[in-house]
């Protein structure tokens, strides 16, 4: 159990076109903390949102090798959670927290 | 859109102009699947942006918009469909009520604003070739001429040294330095300064000083300087002048003939003549021309009696008011000097407003009627007229205009004034009388002229 609270864990929604067909199966996408894991990451969006969640996966996103100016930087990683709700439920994450 | 009336009381209207939240919605709904392909939100491709999405992110703004549109569009429509002219621009008022204002942005409220304006006063245009006009005509006389025509020459006389004593009306050259109490002061000295004897232009007294000398004479004269002397610290002194004489010389006699004329770059004497004659001519012809544009504005004050709207004569009353009291304070005088209050002043003024409104009005209406534009090429003369106020500014004065459409509009109304007014002088029967001059200059009261119609533009 890392010491992570439930604010820290889940940095923001996910909007994009993915996203949004991803709600019609009653699933959420959330950018999420490096170390956060499954559990920590259904125990947050349960407390926060007030709803019932049935499963969660997540995804690493590998950052990308950029240039700028010519010089070579990394994007940092990014984790995502595509949360599953119980049926019924839903969240609203386009009005925020 | 339901409309309702609430006020209706003379010129002034008030209208309650009602949209419901539905037709408010619909209208955002069709705004939002018009922009649906344009907008670029990061994370969806052009044009696959869920509606619902575009709703949340850009709703409020859009119903702002629609909103103003509303407000903008709708007085006008509203107005005409009721038949009726605004005399000035209707007077919007919204919901103060943040709260409120957030739900109508929301689409959640029905939109309600209130419109408060006066309309144009409806009147018959009346037929106006029964009017009589007197038109005072001058006859310039020969004198008249003749006198010009002298002083023409008298400026361009020519003179001639001569030997022996100043008269009045030589010219002598002389060198003079002015002393108060032994004390040279500024501007007091000149040397080899034309002066005319008897012209008048030195301090009174100097120059019948001068009368008698000789070339070459001296003279110490003695002169007070008026009391109302332009310069404070020499007003009211006596001073003493040492002058010497360099010339005297005599005035030529100018004959009135065509080597006059040549000389003043002119064909003949005739051609002089005819010049001098359309000038004079000229003159009176503005004269006139005030005179009947006057009584014919009087003539027609008469006929249209209605009431005028209350906004109009009040902004038409504030502009005479500033003038006014602008010039009483620049000329340090006040109502008292004028033997008047300011409460009868107000009064006056308020009724010259209100003929002035009256008459822009009537003019307007007539113009209407008759067809009368003005067109871009009489506003760009008018235009031209006013850059050549400026030189070297036009730059800025271009510009000026062409930001601010009020001030062109300024600039037309006089133009389609005098068009209507030439219109009507066709139409009104006009009685020439030949007056003297005298009597044509024999000043009116007040110039009661309207320079108004701009009022009638905007309606």
């Amino acid at each position: 159990m890392s010491d992570l609270s439930h604010y820290d864990i889940i940095v923001s929604p996910v909007i994009t076109e993915k996203s949004t067909m991803a709600s019609e199966n009653n699933q959420v996408v959330f950018n999420v903390a490096k170390t956060a894991t499954k559990p920590e990451i259904k125990a947050a969006v349960e407390t926060l949102f007030g709803v019932k969640v049935t499963g969660v996966n997540t995804l690493v996103r590998k950052g990308k090798v950029k240039r700028f100016r010519g010089r070579i930087g990394r994007q940092s990683d990014v984790k995502k959670a595509i949360v599953t709700l119980e049926d019924g439920q839903s969240i609203d994450v386009t009005s925020g927290l | 859109m339901q409309v309702t009336e609430t006020l209706n009381e003379g010129l002034k209207r008030e209208i309650k102009v009602v949209v419901p939240a539905a037709d408010m919605e619909s209208r955002l709904m069709e705004r939002i699947n018009d922009s649906k392909d344009k907008v670029r939100l990061k994370g969806f491709r052009p044009g696959k942006v869920p509606t619902a999405h575009l709703k949340r992110m850009y709703g409020k703004s859009f119903m702002a918009e629609i909103v103003n549109e509303i407000v903008t569009h709708s007085t006008r429509n509203v107005i005409a469909e009721r038949d009726e002219k605004a005399a000035m621009q209707p007077e919007v008022v919204m919901t103060e009520d943040q709260d409120e204002a957030e739900k109508i942005l929301a689409g959640e409220q029905d939109f309600a604003f209130e419109l408060k304006y006066e309309i144009v006063p409806q009147f018959e245009l009346q037929d106006v070739s029964d009017i009589t006009i007197e038109r005072p005509v001058v006859e310039v006389a020969d004198e008249e001429i003749e006198d010009q025509i002298k002083q023409i020459a008298q400026s361009a006389r020519s003179y001639e040294t001569k030997d022996g004593a100043a008269e009045d009306g030589d010219r002598v050259t002389l060198d003079y330095l002015g002393k108060v109490d032994g004390e040279p002061f500024d501007g007091g000295k000149a040397e080899g300064a034309n002066l005319v004897l008897g012209s008048g232009n030195f301090i009174p007294g100097f120059e019948e000083q001068l009368i008698g000398l000789k070339k070459d004479d001296e003279k110490t004269i003695t002169v007070t300087f008026p009391e109302e002397y332009g310069a404070e610290h020499l007003a009211g002194k006596e001073a003493t002048f040492d002058v010497t004489i360099h010339e005297v010389a005599a005035p030529q006699d100018q004959e009135l003939d065509d080597e006059l004329a040549k000389k003043l770059g002119l064909e003949s004497m005739d051609k002089l003549r005819e010049i001098v004659r359309d000038q004079v001519q000229g003159q009176y012809g503005q004269m006139t021309r005030q005179k009947v544009k006057r009584s014919l504005l009087d003539a027609l004050d008469e006929r249209y009696q209605f009431e005028t709207p209350e906004k109009l004569t009040e902004a038409e009353f504030n502009n005479i008011w500033n003038q006014v009291t602008a010039d009483l304070e620049r000329n340090g005088k006040s109502f008292e000097d004028e033997e008047t209050t300011e409460e009868e002043a107000r009064a006056d003024y308020q009724k010259l407003a209100a003929r002035r409104v009256r008459l822009g009005l009537v003019l307007s209406a007539v113009g209407e009627k008759a067809g009368i534009t003005v067109t871009d090429e009489e506003l760009q003369k008018a235009l031209g007229e006013q850059l050549r106020r400026y030189p070297g500014q036009e730059q800025q004065v271009m510009e000026f205009y062409r930001n601010t459409p009020d001030a062109v509009n300024a600039l037309r109304a006089p133009i389609f004034e005098e068009k209507v007014i030439d219109h009507l002088m066709e139409e009104v029967s006009v009685n020439d009388k030949t007056v003297s001059k005298d009597e044509l200059m024999a000043d009116d009261d007040e110039e009661f002229g309207s320079s108004t119609a701009t009022g009638g533009d905007d309606a």
